[in-house]
């Protein structure tokens, strides 16, 4: 049986962390839009301001002389709601597949609930993609609501050449 | 044409942001959803780990509204990260008065945002707008944005209250 543990993640992990978040963009056919450098995520996830956090699912080898296998990974951040408050988010949530049926995803969610509700979060939010059945099932089946279908919210992003255009001041 | 001067939001102004904050919720047709007080706001913004950053559009007092307001627009906003692309600035709320509208306050409010994320390395600016909003849809549009919930399928999701509570339980 496959003894597995949570814990923070620390700057060694990194890799790890750059590697899992391929693997779940190739699992949706966006492998080549992950821009981002394992120095990247040591710099806004480890430095005097963090942009992130992260905790880490990591297993045992089989032989006590193996190093652990880091299996899954939670990526998160503190965001605001004006009207209620704190709110963590779930930025990224990935198991291995090789280790999923195990609980791990379960614990890791648990986790976060928890911390949500220790830091005095009022809710958890994350965004998921309406043909990801399976993702959509895991999360409406916890309790989740889809706040786009129930209250209309639509999610916009400037991205970085329009964002340039908009940081322009406005001509005199 | 008006004159009016945007600068980051300090402590003081909480108490605007909590007015400003109900007329938004008023306009979206949700101000039985406000449970923020005041006091939230100027703990969760101006403590030493804030949770959100605000600006503020002001107007002198010569200008001033209706109501004898002077700070008359603000945005709030936050970073945040995108596991594809990094550093990533997400504006929660852009509001400003409806008296005052039409003078390029939003556009500035909004100008302001993408250059505090810009500076800060952000490689996107992200928003909600509610899907029977047609101006403020319009309005982003004509500034270069797009629909990802369209463009994506991606929808907002929350757990909360006694579905979190049940999460959070062993």
């Amino acid at each position: 049986k496959m003894e597995y543990k949570l814990r923070k993640a620390e700057p060694k992990d990194v890799p790890d962390i750059l590697r899992l978040v391929k693997e779940l963009a190739k699992y949706e056919d966006m492998e080549h839009q992950v821009a981002l450098t394992e120095k990247d995520l040591l710099e806004d996830g480890f430095g005097e301001t963090p942009f992130y956090h992260c905790i880490i699912a990591e297993i045992q080898g089989e032989k006590s002389s193996e190093d652990p296998n880091v299996v899954g990974f939670a990526m998160y951040y503190f965001t605001y709601d004006p009207w209620v408050g704190k709110q963590l988010y779930l930025e990224e949530f990935y198991v291995m597949d090789k280790c999923r049926g195990l609980g791990i995803g379960s614990e890791i969610l648990r986790h976060l609930s928890d911390l949500a509700m220790k830091t005095r979060c009022t809710g958890m939010m994350f965004v998921v993609a309406e043909n990801n059945e399976p993702s959509v099932q895991f999360y409406k089946r916890r309790g989740a609501e889809d706040l786009s279908e129930e209250e209309g919210w639509r999610l916009f992003r400037f991205d970085k050449t329009s964002l340039a255009k908009m940081a322009t001041p406005a001509e005199e | 044409m008006m004159d009016f001067s945007i600068r980051p939001a300090n402590v003081e102004d909480c108490k605007d942001i909590a007015r400003m904050i109900r007329d938004l919720a008023e306009y979206e047709e949700m101000s039985d959803l406000v449970k923020i007080t005041q006091r939230d706001l100027e703990q969760d913004g101006f403590s030493k780990n804030p949770f959100y950053h605000g600006i503020i559009a002001e107007v002198s007092d010569q200008h001033r509204s209706q109501d004898g307001h002077t700070k008359i627009g603000y945005a709030l906003y936050f970073y945040s990260y995108s596991s594809w692309i990094g550093r990533a600035i997400y504006m929660e709320d852009l509001y400003v008065m409806q008296e005052f509208r039409g003078n390029g306050i939003g556009k500035a409010l909004m100008s302001k945002v993408a250059q505090l994320g810009l500076a800060a390395g952000c490689n996107q600016l992200n928003f909600t707008v509610l899907d029977w909003n047609k101006s403020s849809m319009d309005f982003y549009f004509s500034h270069g944005c797009f629909n990802i919930t369209t463009k994506l399928g991606y929808h907002c999701m929350r757990c909360e209250g006694e579905a979190l509570e049940n999460l959070a339980q062993p």
